[in-house]
C-alpha cells in the first residue's frame, strides 16, 4: 500500500526534534508562531441557506502557549478547532502551521501533519470500539509508519502509563469509565509525540473528579513544552488556561492573556462577559 | 499490504460474525456450485469415456448409408434402402492386401422385430444379430456362461444362439439364471442357448444387454434371406493407432468394390471409429460442463454483489470510525487498504469454504452421475472469488477512503 519510501521519510521526520523550548526557537529560522490564522472565515451551505461559522478570525498562538477558546454553541469555536486541527479548510483567509500554508497540502500531507504535529482530543472520547486501549493508543504510530510491533507497544504503555491506565491497557472503551476513555484519547493524542494538543471540550462529558484529573494532565502537557489549545464553556477549565480568547457570532471578541505569560497582542478582558 | 491492515481487517470481519458468515456463505455456495457442477459435468465425460474405452478403442463400425453423425443419419438417407454392404464387401476386407490394419471383422446382421418365446414367456428381440464368432473379440464381449459361436456353428449353420441378460430375465425370469441348453423359439425357428454374455451395465452407449446372437449364416438361412445385405460391419484395426489407416482403407476398398470415388461414398456406407465417438461425445459433455459452470458462475456473481452490500453498509456503519482514523493520521490509501482487504478476506474465507463444500459435495452420487472434480474448476472459482472480493470491495473502500474527516467525525 504505502511505499517504504515514504513511511522511512515520516520516521525520519519525526526523530527530527519537533519541538525546541519556546525560548531555544527563537534563535531558529522556523518562525516562533507556531499557529497563524489570519482573516480566516468558513461558510457552510445548510440547505440553501449559507452559514457563516466563522466571520474573519485573526489569531497567533506562539509555541508553548496554554489557550483556551470559549464561546457559546453556534459561536464557532469547534470550527476554529478543526481548522486549527486540520480537519477541515477555511473558505478564505490564510491558516499556517509552523509557517506552511496548509491549503498548499495535499490529503496524504494534512494526514501526516494530523499524525505527527497535531494531537486531537474530542469530547465524545472517539476511541475506535471493540480495540483495546493499548491497540487505540497504538493506532496513531500504525499510521506514522512504524513498523516494529514491539516498540509501537512500548511507546503505547508508555503513553498509557503517563496519564495513569498502565493497569489498562487490555480493556476495550465499553470496559473503561468516561475519564479513563478520556485518558487513553489522550494517550493516543500524546503517543507520537505531537507539539499541539487540541482537545474539543475534553471534559465536557466527565464528573468534577474526571474534569480534575484530566486538567492536571493538560497542566502538565503545558510545563512539558507542548501548546496546548482546548475548547471549553467551562469558567473552572479555562481558568487554567493561561490565555482566553471568547468567540462569538464567528468573531474573537476578547482575548485576554494571564500570569504574564506575554506573547501575542492582547486585548483588554471583558469581564463580566463569561459563559452565562 | 501491511500486517496491520489484515489485523484490523480482521477485527473487522469478527465484529459483525452474523453479518460476515452470511456474505461469505453466499461466496461459499458460489465457489461451492462452481466446483461441484464442473464436477458433475466432468464425471459424466468420464463416464462416457469409460464406456467408450469399454467398447474398445480400436472398433470400427461400417453402417450401411448414412452414419449415425455422418449426412443424411442412420438409414434415414436415400440410399440406406438399397442393400449396400454384402458378403463379398465382407470377403474383400477379409483379404489383408486390401485392409492390411484390420486384425479381425464381423458382419452385423439384423433383424427387427423378432418375437422369443420359451415356456410360454415372450419377448421382442430389438437387437436380434447374425455375427461371426470374430465378434465376441471386436465388441469386446464376455461371456457369464457357456460359449460364444464357434468357427464350426458357422460354417454348420447351426440353430444357437447367445443371449444377452435382458433376454435371459425376459425369456427365464431371472438376470442371473445360466439357461445352457435351453431351447428358445424365435419366430418359428428353434434355437439353443448356448452362451449368457456378462452385462455391460447401463451406462454402455452401444450394444445393451437386449442382444441376441446367432450365426451369421443361420440368419440369412431363416430370416434376412443370401441376397439381403447386411446392416453393419464391424471390425477391430491392429491396434488404437492404426484406426485412421483402417477407416481409410476400409473406404477405399468399399468404394472401389461399390464404383464410387471417395467424396460420393459417404451416401453409401459410413465409417465410423470409436474416437469419432469420443470426439462427439466430447464435444456434447464439454457444452453440458460449460453450461452447468456458467449457471454456476452466476451464483458466484450474485455472492459478489452480496460482498459489495454488506461492504457499503458497514462504510455507512462505520464512518465516525474512518473519521476518527483519518483525524489521528490515516492516508486514503490506509482506508483504501483496510476495507478493500476486509473484502477480499471476505470473499477468500467464502471462497476456501466453498472448496471445502465443493470436495465433500462431490464424494456424492448427483443424478446418477458420480462426480470427478477437475482441477481448473477449483483454482478458477478460487481466482474468481478473490478478483470479485477485489472488484466489489473497490467502490465501498474507495468511497470511505475519500471521505473528508470532518464529515465522517460529524456523522451521526
Amino acid at each position: 500500500m504505502r511505499s517504504a519510501l515514504s513511511a522511512m521519510r515520516r520516521a525520519v521526520d519525526r526523530t527530527a526534534p519537533e519541538q525546541a523550548s519556546a525560548q531555544g526557537s527563537a534563535a531558529l529560522a522556523r518562525p516562533a508562531a507556531v499557529i497563524q490564522v489570519q482573516h480566516v472565515t468558513k461558510t457552510y451551505a445548510l440547505g440553501d441557506v449559507a452559514v457563516h461559522a466563522l466571520r474573519g478570525i485573526g489569531l497567533t498562538v506562539q509555541r508553548g502557549e496554554y489557550v483556551a477558546i470559549i464561546g457559546a454553541s453556534g459561536s464557532g469555536k469547534s470550527t476554529l478547532m478543526h481548522i486549527i486541527g486540520c480537519l477541515d479548510l477555511p473558505t478564505s483567509g490564510r491558516y499556517l502551521l509552523d509557517g506552511i500554508d496548509v491549503a498548499a497540502m495535499s490529503e496524504d500531507e494534512l494526514s501526516d501533519v494530523r499524525n505527527r504535529k497535531i494531537g486531537f482530543v474530542f469530547q465524545s472520547f472517539n476511541l475506535i470500539p471493540r480495540t483495546s486501549a493499548l491497540q487505540n493508543v497504538e493506532l496513531p504510530l500504525v499510521y506514522g509508519g512504524i513498523r516494529s510491533t514491539t516498540e509501537r507497544q512500548h511507546r503505547a504503555e508508555r503513553a498509557l502509563a503517563m496519564v495513569g491506565l498502565g493497569d489498562r491497557l487490555d480493556h476495550q472503551p465499553n470496559e473503561l469509565s468516561g475519564g479513563q476513555q478520556q485518558r487513553v484519547a489522550i494517550a493516543r493524542a500524546l503517543v507520537t509525540n505531537p507539539s499541539i494538543v487540541l482537545a474539543d471540550e475534553p471534559t465536557g462529558a466527565l464528573d468534577s473528579a474526571a474534569t480534575v484529573e484530566l486538567l492536571d494532565i493538560f497542566d502538565r502537557l503545558h510545563q512539558s513544552g507542548r501548546t496546548v489549545i482546548l475548547i471549553t464553556h467551562e469558567a473552572d477549565v479555562a481558568a487554567r488556561a493561561h490565555r482566553v480568547i471568547r468567540l462569538m457570532d464567528g468573531q474573537i471578541i476578547s482575548d485576554d492573556a494571564r500570569e504574564g505569560d506575554s506573547s501575542g497582542s492582547r486585548v483588554p478582558a471583558t469581564a463580566g462577559k463569561s459563559q452565562p | 499490504m501491511n500486517r496491520q491492515n489484515v489485523r484490523i481487517a480482521l477485527q473487522g470481519i469478527a465484529g459483525n460474525r452474523l453479518r460476515s458468515a452470511l456474505t461469505m456463505l453466499g461466496i461459499m455456495i458460489g465457489v461451492g456450485s462452481v466446483i461441484l457442477l464442473v464436477a458433475v459435468g466432468n464425471g459424466s465425460a468420464v463416464s462416457i469415456q469409460n464406456s467408450i474405452d469399454s467398447l474398445g478403442t480400436n472398433t470400427l463400425t461400417v453402417f450401411a448409408g448414412g452414419g449415425f453423425f455422418g449426412p443424411g443419419g442412420h438409414s434415414a438417407g436415400t440410399q440406406s434402402q438399397q442393400v449396400t454392404l454384402t458378403a463379398k464387401d465382407v470377403r474383400n476386407l477379409s483379404k489383408s492386401y486390401n485392409a492390411p490394419d484390420l486384425s479381425a471383422l464381423s458382419p452385423v446382421d439384423s433383424d427387427g422385430g423378432v418375437t422369443a418365446s420359451h415356456d410360454g414367456s415372450t419377448w421382442t428381440a430389438s437387437s436380434f444379430e447374425g455375427v461371426y464368432p470374430s465378434y465376441a473379440s471386436i465388441e469386446n464381449e464376455q461371456l457369464r456362461a457357456g460359449q460364444f459361436i464357434s468357427e464350426a456353428d458357422l460354417a454348420d449353420h447351426a440353430k444357437v444362439v447367445v443371449l444377452g441378460t435382458t433376454a435371459v430375465k425376459s425369456l427365464f425370469g431371472s438376470a442371473s439364471d445360466n439357461p445352457i441348453g435351453a431351447q428358445v423359439n424365435f419366430s418359428g425357428t428353434t434355437f439353443t442357448v448356448i452362451g449368457i454374455l456378462k452385462s455391460k451395465g447401463s451406462s454402455s452407449i452401444e450394444r445393451l444387454d437386449t442382444t441376441a446372437l446367432i450365426p451369421a449364416t443361420t440368419m440369412q438361412d431363416h430370416y434376412t434371406g443370401t441376397s439381403g445385405g447386411y446392416s453393419e460391419i464391424v471390425a477391430s484395426s491392429t491396434s488404437p493407432t492404426t484406426v485412421d489407416a483402417a477407416k481409410s482403407e476400409i473406404t477405399s476398398t468399399l468404394a472401389s468394390d461399390h464404383d464410387l470415388t471417395t467424396s460420393t461414398a459417404s451416401n453409401d456406407f459410413t465409417v465410423e471409429s470409436a474416437s469419432t465417438l469420443i470426439s462427439a461425445s466430447t464435444s456434447s459433455s464439454h457444452t453440458f460442463t460449460v453450461l452447468l459452470g456458467a449457471v454456476a458462475a452466476i451464483s458466484l456473481l450474485v455472492g459478489g454483489i452480496g460482498v459489495m452490500n454488506i461492504m457499503l453498509v458497514t462504510v455507512t456503519e462505520r464512518t465516525r470510525e474512518i473519521g476518527i482514523r483519518k483525524a489521528i493520521g490515516a492516508r486514503r490509501s490506509d482506508i483504501l487498504g483496510q476495507f478493500l482487504v476486509e473484502a477480499v478476506l471476505l470473499s477468500v474465507l467464502g471462497g476456501v469454504l466453498g472448496i471445502g463444500a465443493g470436495i465433500i459435495g462431490s464424494t456424492f452420487k448427483i443424478v446418477g452421475v458420480q462426480p470427478v472434480i477437475a482441477l481448473y474448476s477449483v483454482f478458477l472459482a478460487f481466482g474468481f472469488a478473490v478478483l470479485i472480493g477485489l472488484f466489489f470491495g473497490i467502490y465501498p473502500a474507495n468511497r470511505a477512503a475519500t471521505l473528508r474527516p470532518i464529515d465522517a467525525l460529524r456523522y451521526e
